[in-house]
């Protein structure tokens, strides 16, 4: 089994990007994002995809994006394609919306209120997006992009245990073997 | 829905007459299962406070502590873990991880106390009633998760490398480097042990990286010797590696090797410049021998602007690391790599050029603020028995030195070497490969004092000589050297019952009714050096403190005359790499001395 | 749950869909179910908006128990991730250790031994016993049926005994990492299994009896919670909770994983959709995991690797990729989405569990005009985890 034939279908139909077969059953192929809901409803009501099993996004901060990644399923066909949306990252966190899908599947209100949460990508249209999911009275930035320091939330928010030391094996043995520090 | 819906759920009252099932006391009926993962143990005995289980514990629980009990020594930290109880989440990871399998975990359980503080404890310190208990978790066999297999080091086979001196080992590639240095742990166990505390570690980790010219610049920070120590580094630093103890250490000095492999000669001049300071100063250190000593301190001296120039008696320089180690060991091109950065510096090397012939020290000492005597152990010592003032009974060093120089002197086909040392090996095999080039047979014979498992030598190179044809026989003691008709003819040796007596003092019995003899041509004598001081003068002689026919020198390597300072293998020994490790401490130790006499004036 | 057909008792809804309910009317009251509460698996809370005794609209909140381990794994080793993962969901804590191996193992190129597929299968089995075992507990206890949850408790912990003398640990086993299983089967393992399996069938013929065969239960659960075949997928539904709406999904079959096509078995269907017909078919799904069970012990490796090579997880760097690794809980499809970028972290680590959809939008449409005190059976009996949403 391979995903070649279905990709080269939905090539001749969608300009889209190259495609990442990850197993025989699964595999991810770049989208534009003004093409993401025409390729959902082909998926979804032309090639059996009709389960959306995730919706959640990576954050490439280094190369200024966030990836959102729209995983179908296809059960007659038991196989996997994996949509990646590639968002402007500055311009997201500015306020840039994205379009809501939650009209195809009713459970992507979920996952797109937990985005607009966790990574602070917006949907503006996806119904109580902007009611607190998980974070209840969060005042930090989104928690799930990369520039959110987990280790240093936790050392400024919570008290450290008091009398824990450690010594570095390497130093330690120097300083002893080597006591005028030779 | 039907009558039997009604009455099925009655069925239930049958339980009123089963016994029940819980555990009348759990407290003490209630044993962990044999492979439970519960409170820590910790053998103190083998653990070597290498501190990998806290590096790989996901939850910062342990941290290595000192403790009272244990003291550091070589390949042993002297820490020991200490778990967080608060944190732990036994997983054990810690046991899944422990280079020694000293960390384990019993099936005990249950631990009531009022007080929270207790809950942070040292497995195997603070004794525990548990710490004896024989069930729990253990690393199962085969479960590692660091590799403990050290990558094979390509070699010549002893029929290909037997009869010439081109370099035996072959060094790793880029994807064999990798393999051995993902091994390590980076605990930093050697570093200590290394005589100039080598980042091993952290080059290590440049190869995983493929970052190599920060290889480069790690191993100049301590060592400028990287081709030499690379290939013929006595590399102590393995015996402390973590992995030695249920594997193969990393090859440490294999990986050094391959660090400076890996980058042209060019770049590596550049990078062991980064820092150099340009401005000369005004002082001026005369350095006598270019030996691994000298030049690491003229390194330095250079380095940080000051002029320096070193004086060698022979021909080129190097000192032992070109007259005394074979070719096939150390090939000259890898050392003169070494040494052409050293002089890149701006280090003035005077080669042919002897103390007290060419130069008096007393011009030296006119002409430079500071001295630095580093001239090394070149003079063989005899075992001055019968025969041995012959000519064709020599020293091994001499002979080394002749074969560097390139004298293709005639081998006679039967040799015996006596002595059991690195030295007499080299001799050995420099000889055996020579019978082999003029003769097409070896017949070299090398007696050892010492019983097989007690030889000085390491234990490849006994190897890999006998596999070159050398005859070794250890527990021989030499009796005379037999002469007939002015040529030597063979060496009586007699069985060595025992070599130190029960004070450890060097005092050989012998058994006289075990005699031998072994045919031979010419016989090498390689029982030790001594250096040479003569060029010294008198009133020196006189003016220095003396230790045992050695000039007695304090921990910067300083002599009691303030401008002399002194190093390498003629004031300690007894490798290259203490002799790096010298060089640094006295070029620092001349450089406080500098800027002590500027503060002054 | 029919709709009452005098429609103004009803609030009207805006232009944008959602209910005009004003509270100051009093027609309405406000009612939290959690997040502590009896009825409910875990803490979440469902906010209740009641007119009489009949719900008009719920609202799931979660948000008690979010500990944020999709972001703790960023900044964890790939090995320093496996102990972590299992703490997302207590009940059946192996299908977290399972999905993050695999996804692991599929990125960096590991090749599993068979004998530990092998034990993975038999873990993951083990596992689904006792998460169904949980649930029934939790189900005749939403109605009021306590002695069912002392009975399944008592065989849960017996399967917890056997998970304890295979690896080590009764709850978090920590045993499934990257490369395979810490190690093989103890003595005298199938033995003291089997007598195991043998009490949970019995507690099972039992619980049939005390639990199924009653007139109360068939009357609270029977037409209670009807989900839709056709929205099964459009809602996500997985599971149980699918095939008791005749939709046979089963990742074990449908894209078999382990040593599952080496197994004889069919998914367990039901028909009607409702609150009973999910409880049978995971109660006749905890009796298949029995058999399946029985057939891996007759047919597991007894010797072999347990573990692949694997390079020194101090300093272990995968490549950069993405896959996503599902597999077939005993609430639905569990599937884990690792990202990797090359360095010895992951990148992006997302857990879906099938509480994610079924305890937020399926839950929020179900519970609409149902009655207040079907709430807890009816959320009982979508299984919902509320850790696995929160994560």
């Amino acid at each position: 089994m391979t995903m070649q034939p279905l990709y080269q279908a939905l090539k001749a139909g969608f300009p889209i990007g190259e495609l990442t077969e990850q197993r025989p059953d699964l595999a991810f192929i770049t989208v534009p994002r003004e093409q993401l809901r025409g390729l959902l409803l082909h998926l979804r009501d032309q090639e059996g995809f009709t389960h959306l099993v995730l919706l959640t996004a990576v954050d490439w901060i280094e190369e200024d994006r966030f990836q959102l990644t729209y995983l179908l399923h296809d059960r007659k066909g038991a196989r996997d394609i994996g949509l990646r949306v590639m968002l402007p990252r500055q311009a997201v966190i500015e306020g840039a919306p994205m379009e809501s899908i939650h009209d195809l599947w009713p459970t992507a209100a979920t996952y797109q209120r937990e985005l607009r949460e966790m990574f602070g990508i917006d949907f503006p249209d996806s119904p109580g997006v902007n009611e607190d999911f998980i974070l209840e009275g969060w005042r930090e930035i989104p928690p799930y992009r990369r520039d959110f320091d987990t280790l240093k939330y936790s050392n400024e928010t919570f008290a450290p245990r008091p009398g824990r030391e450690s010594q570095d094996p390497a130093q330690y043995m120097k300083a002893q073997l080597y006591p005028d520090g030779a | 829905m039907s009558l039997s819906d009604v009455l099925s759920p009655f069925s239930a009252w049958k339980n009123l007459f089963r016994d029940p099932v819980s555990i009348p006391d759990p407290l003490n009926d209630r044993p962990g299962a044999p492979r439970y993962r519960g409170f820590h143990q910790n053998d103190i005995e083998k653990c070597i406070g290498c501190g990998t289980c806290e590096a790989i514990c996901q939850n910062a629980a342990i941290d290595m502590v000192v403790v009272a009990e244990i003291a550091t020594k070589p390949g042993d930290s002297g820490l020991r873990p200490r778990i967080d109880y608060g944190r732990c989440c036994w997983c054990a990871l810690c046991v899944d991880v422990c280079m020694t399998s000293s960390l384990s975990m019993s099936n005990e359980y249950k631990w009531v106390d009022h007080d929270p503080e207790v809950f942070r404890f040292t497995p195997g310190i603070d004794l525990k009633h548990w710490d004896s208990t024989e069930l729990g978790y253990r690393r199962p066999e085969g479960h590692r998760l660091t590799g403990n297999e050290r990558v094979v080091m390509g070699e010549l086979a002893p029929e290909a490398r037997a009869d010439s001196f081109v370099e035996i080992v072959a060094g790793y590639d880029l994807e064999q480097a990798k393999l051995e240095a993902d091994r390590c742990v980076s605990c930093g166990l050697c570093v200590a042990t290394c005589p100039t505390h080598m980042a091993v570690p952290e080059y290590i980790a440049t190869i995983r990286d493929g970052d190599y010219e920060q290889g480069v610049r790690l191993l100049y920070q301590t060592n400028p010797f990287s081709n030499v120590c690379g290939r013929v580094c006595t590399h102590r630093c393995e015996t402390s590696c973590a992995a030695r103890h249920e594997g193969d250490p990393i090859a440490i000095r294999w990986l050094k090797r391959h660090i400076i492999d890996q980058v042209p000669h060019d770049r590596v001049k550049q990078i062991a410049a980064e820092g150099r300071v340009n401005e000369p100063s005004d002082h001026r250190v005369a350095i006598i021998g270019a030996g691994p000593a000298g030049l690491t301190a003229a390194f330095d001296l250079a380095k940080a602007g000051h002029g320096v120039t070193v004086f060698e008696a022979l021909p080129a320089p190097g000192g032992m690391m070109r007259y005394g180690i074979p070719e096939y060991r150390l090939p000259y091109d890898k050392l003169d790599e070494d040494v052409d950065v050293i002089r890149s510096m701006g280090v003035e090397i005077r080669c042919n050029t002897r103390i007290g012939e060419d130069i008096s020290i007393d011009q030296l000492r006119e002409q430079h603020d500071t001295v630095l005597l580093a001239i090394g152990l070149h003079q063989g010592r005899s075992t001055r028995i019968p025969g041995s003032e012959h000519e064709d009974v020599v020293s091994a060093v001499e002979l080394l030195r002749r074969i560097t120089f390139g004298e293709r002197f005639d081998v006679p086909k039967t040799v015996a070497v006596i002595g059991g040392g690195n030295v007499a090996m080299d001799i050995a095999r420099s000889l055996a490969r020579m019978q082999r080039q003029q003769h097409g047979q070896v017949g070299v014979t090398l007696v050892a004092l010492e019983a097989e498992d007690l030889m000085l030598a390491d234990r490849e190179e006994i190897d890999e000589a006998r596999e070159e044809g050398v005859v070794i026989i250890p527990s021989r003691g030499p009796r005379q050297c037999l002469i007939e008709r002015d040529a030597v003819t063979g060496l009586e040796t007699v069985h060595c019952v025992s070599v130190f007596d029960e004070q450890g003092r060097f005092a050989p019995k012998y058994d006289d009714s075990d005699i031998q003899v072994h045919d031979a041509g010419l016989v090498v004598e390689a029982i030790g050096q001594a250096a040479d001081h003569v060029f010294l003068g008198e009133s020196l002689t006189e003016a220095l403190e003396w230790e045992r026919n050695r000039i007695r020198i304090d921990a910067d390597g300083h002599t009691s005359e303030s401008w002399l300072w002194a190093a390498g293998d003629a004031v300690e020994g007894p490798d290259v790499i203490t002799a790096v490790a010298a060089g640094h401490r006295i070029a620092a130790s001349m450089m406080l001395a500098f800027a002590q006499k500027s503060g002054r004036e | 749950m029919a709709y009452q057909a005098d429609r103004s008792q009803y609030p009207s809804r805006r232009p944008d869909g959602s209910l005009d309910i004003d509270l100051s009317s009093g027609k309405y009251l406000k009612l939290w179910q959690g997040p502590q509460h009896p009825g409910i698996t875990g803490n979440m809370s469902v906010e209740l908006t009641v007119c009489g005794d009949e719900v008009v609209e719920g609202k799931t909140h979660v948000g008690y128990l979010h500990r944020g381990f999709e972001k703790l794994m960023e900044r964890r080793t790939f090995i320093q991730c496996f102990p972590i993962v299992c703490r997302i969901c207590v009940p059946e804590p192996d299908f977290n250790e399972y999905c993050y191996a695999a996804a692991v193992e599929e990125l960096a190129g590991l090749e599993v031994p068979e004998r530990a597929d092998w034990i993975r299968t038999l873990i993951l089995e083990m596992g689904r016993i006792n998460s169904y075992l949980m649930y029934l507990g939790g189900q005749a206890g939403a109605l009021g049926q306590g002695v069912i949850g002392q009975w399944t408790t008592y065989v849960r912990d017996l399967m917890l005994d056997r998970f304890e003398e295979l690896s080590g640990a009764r709850i978090y086993h920590m045993f499934i990492m990257p490369g395979g299983v810490r190690d093989g089967l103890p003595d005298g393992f199938d033995q003291r299994m089997e007598e195991t399996l043998r009490e949970i069938e019995s507690t099972l013929a039992d619980v049939k009896d005390v639990m199924f065969n009653n007139a109360v239960f068939k009357k609270r659960t029977v037409g209670l919670g009807y989900i839709d075949p056709a929205i099964v997928d459009q809602y996500g539904v997985t599971g149980p909770t699918a095939r008791a709406a005749g939709v046979a999904k089963d990742v074990r079959r449908d894209q078999p994983y382990l040593v599952y096509p080496q197994l004889d078995f069919e998914p367990v269907v039901g028909q009607d959709s409702d609150v009973f017909t999910r409880a049978d078919v995971r109660r006749r799904d905890l009796l298949m995991s029995v058999d399946l069970i029985r057939q891996i012990l007759a047919r597991i490796p007894r010797s072999g690797a347990v573990m692949a090579p694997l390079p020194n997880v101090l300093h272990w760097k995968i490549p950069f990729g993405e896959t996503y690794i599902r597999g077939e809980c005993s609430r639905g499809e569990y599937g884990y989405y690792l990202v990797t970028d090359g360095s010895g972290y992951p990148r992006r680590v997302n857990v879906r569990g099938p509480s994610y959809t079924h305890a937020m939008a399926l839950l929020e449409r179900l519970i609409v005009n149902c009655n207040i005190s079907d709430v807890a059976a009816l959320m009982v009996s979508l299984h919902t985890y509320p850790p696995e949403i929160e994560r």
